[in-house]
């Protein structure tokens, strides 16, 4: 019988009032950040369709949209809450609880899951001693089990707080990448190469990224959760 | 399939001796000096500075090359673009469906690294061929590394003058915008995708009216897919017969396969289409894991219905012979399943996947999906019944076709024909039914497949 089931949190109604998180001195954008939100409305022939953008930039600056956050968006656009609200609740990398330090993306979607990406969640399950969509006491690592990345021939993998990705994970990889993490060190950019260059000519194609940076398909593990 | 002496053809010609022309192997391709110095934009300075090459023109070489999207649908890129209006007063868009979040698929992603001249070119060309203003790369989120290598190659694109006013001087504007999307596998579907470049919910739509005449606040829009887009200089460059006569014939062009799973060399892979599904496997992604028997394999992403291995004999990897098949070629992103895979398990995880990206607009989507997850969760952990098999089959009906986009189609098909095709599986899962003679009622007994 399969193994992957997956404790997955109940996720309850929102707070109708809650506590705001920032306050009002805290609630403004640098000029900086305007002038890309400018930059941003004249991008498109209804400024509003900067919305994705402008919560991207909040989640960045804020670390998660609590409805304050949602608001002030709102406001930037000119458009109304709900409508904004709405937005963030509808994608998945929109941050709408406060985030660990680091929030590792497993993915274990079916590609994932017959390399072994149940696996790789398990093993971070019981090495950080939480589970899906949980937060480790120290406020350190997130985890979440995630739908396909895109990375299906280096799988399985994960993504690093909506930024890197690490491919063809084992137990030894996700020690160390934990290990790094701790220390503040987030993993790099990794160019993963084609088959056909490796024969053709020589493997990496790209000048630009150290051979540290450059990873391989590799012939998947066997999976131990699905057997 | 077309069988000579019995034995299984491929429609790829020469494929072992093919040079690759979406991903050729030039180092650092995707910089736009390096590009330039092989060619590159040579195809845009044809289109736009060819005065007896019109609009028109272009659109008809690209219907005559017979190039299909490669985003998974396979509808005529040339037809499509035929669809837009004749140019008005009002604005015109395309969007660049670099979503790519069909599960099995990662070979845009492969294309927009090392080669995202091609897909620029690409856009510029159509954007002359349909007339229009601006295009919009949406790009899902979690590529964020990517679409920050691609606005470095854009900006140098605007700084050199091939995007944005005045195209090299030759009075064509138009501009290109990268749009981050923020994770949902819905946005994938065109309307969906319009609705979330719009800055809303990424609801679909119903169709009609269709983009081409509606879109992106409500102007005429037209749909692509990065591949698809790549194709385009290529077909400018090479000309509409050659790329006709890559590959299979009603589905014609080079294409990149994205092989994952249970093989010993996965990988995203150039051919031209129509390869043997047993050369892919066997010969260029190097042979089933540890020597196993190959039990199931899903050709073209998620969506797609599993073939059993006795299925895929002499078939190719086209959209014709897929289909004779019993599936579809979808994205070409294969998905290998060796022998000791469990297919219950794995259609759980597929069903727990379209429950979680369904977009709730549509109760027999919404809810059908998440009740196809609990029977055949039901049915992996031991408590299902016989009955249960047919109720999967049932509900599929009762789904299909009655949304308004396809992802309740896309969501039924592998269930549909993972349970038929691999009834047996499901049904030694399933707890033995009892007559009330008190008799054991054998496996299959309830219903013929």
């Amino acid at each position: 019988m399969s193994q992957f089931n997956v404790k997955r949190p109940i996720v309850g109604l929102p707070e109708q009032d809650p506590e705001p998180q920032f306050s009002d001195d805290e609630l403004v954008w640098t000029d900086d950040e305007q002038a890309k939100i400018e930059r941003w409305k004249g991008q498109y022939p209804d400024p509003k369709a900067a919305i994705m953008n402008v919560l991207w930039l909040a989640q960045e600056k804020f670390g998660w949209l609590p409805p304050e956050v949602i608001q002030l968006c709102a406001d930037t656009l000119d458009m109304d809450y709900a409508r904004a609200f709405g937005v963030a609740t509808f994608y998945t990398q929109y941050y709408k609880e406060e985030q660990g330090e680091y929030v590792l993306d497993v993915c274990t979607c079916f590609s994932c899951q017959m390399m072994g990406g149940y696996d790789i969640f398990h093993y971070l399950e019981e090495k950080l001693g939480i589970h899906d969509g949980e937060t480790t006491d120290d406020g350190t690592f997130t985890l979440k089990e995630v739908e396909c990345l895109g990375c299906c021939g280096s799988a399985p993998m994960m993504q690093v707080s909506n930024g890197p990705y690490v491919h063809n994970l084992t137990k030894e990889k996700v020690d160390q990448l934990i290990e790094n993490l701790r220390a503040g060190q987030m993993p790099t950019f990794t160019s993963v190469t084609l088959p056909q260059d490796e024969d053709e000519m020589g493997g990496n194609r790209r000048t630009d990224v150290q051979p540290e940076q450059v990873e391989t398909y590799q012939t998947p593990p066997r999976a131990e959760a699905t057997e | 399939m077309e069988a000579t002496n019995g034995t299984p053809q491929s429609k790829a010609g020469d494929w072992r001796s093919y040079e690759r022309v979406l991903l050729p192997p030039v180092k650092d391709l995707h910089r736009l000096e390096v590009y330039e110095q092989h060619g590159g934009y040579d195809a845009l300075r044809t289109v736009l500075t060819d005065d007896s090459l019109t609009p028109g023109d272009v659109t008809q070489a690209v219907k005559e090359s017979g190039l299909r999207g490669r985003g998974g649908a396979g509808f005529s890129t040339g037809m499509k673009w035929s669809f837009m209006p004749e140019p008005d007063d009002r604005p015109r868009y395309l969007a660049c469906n670099a979503d790519e979040s069909e599960p099995g698929t990662f070979k845009d992603r492969q294309l927009m690294e090392y080669n995202p001249h091609l897909m620029f070119e690409g856009i510029l060309i159509a954007c002359y061929a349909m007339q229009i203003d601006a295009c919009y790369v949406y790009t899902r989120g979690e590529y964020v590394d990517w679409i920050d290598h691609m606005q470095v190659e854009l900006d140098k694109l605007y700084d050199k003058g091939y995007v944005g006013d005045n195209i090299m001087g030759t009075g064509f504007s138009t501009e290109i915008v990268m749009h981050k999307g923020a994770g949902a596998y819905i946005c994938g579907e065109e309307t969906s995708l319009l609705e979330s470049l719009e800055g809303k919910r990424g609801y679909p739509r119903y169709k009609p009216p269709f983009p081409a005449q509606k879109g992106a606040w409500s102007q005429p829009t037209t749909i692509n897919n990065v591949e698809t887009l790549a194709c385009v200089p290529l077909i400018v460059n090479r000309g509409a017969e050659w790329f006709a006569s890559t590959g299979a014939e009603q589905h014609p062009g080079p294409v990149l396969y994205g092989i994952s799973g249970h093989v010993n060399r996965p990988g995203v892979y150039e051919y031209p289409t129509g390869m043997l599904i047993t050369d892919l496997i066997d010969e260029v992604a190097g042979g089933v894991r540890g020597g196993k028997a190959l039990k199931a394999l899903i050709p073209g992403g998620a969506s797609v219905p599993p073939l059993r291995a006795d299925m895929i004999e002499g078939v190719t990897m086209d959209a014709e012979s897929l289909r004779e098949a019993g599936s579809l070629f979808g994205t070409g992103g294969m998905l290998i399943l060796d022998e000791d895979t469990d297919m219950v398990s794995w259609l759980r995880r597929v069903t727990h996947f379209y429950q979680h990206e369904s977009c709730g607009q549509c109760t027999p989507c919404r809810e059908g999906t998440g009740w196809l997850e609990q029977i055949v969760t039901r049915i992996d952990e031991g408590e299902g019944r016989l009955r249960d098999l047919d109720l999967l089959l049932e509900l599929g009906d009762q789904m299909e076709g009655r949304t308004i986009c396809a992802f309740a189609d896309a969501a039924v098909w592998p269930v549909r024909n993972t349970v038929k095709r691999f009834r047996e599986e499901f049904e030694a899962k399933c707890k033995k039914s009892v007559h009330p003679t008190g008799a054991e009622v054998s496996a299959g007994a309830e219903t013929a497949a």
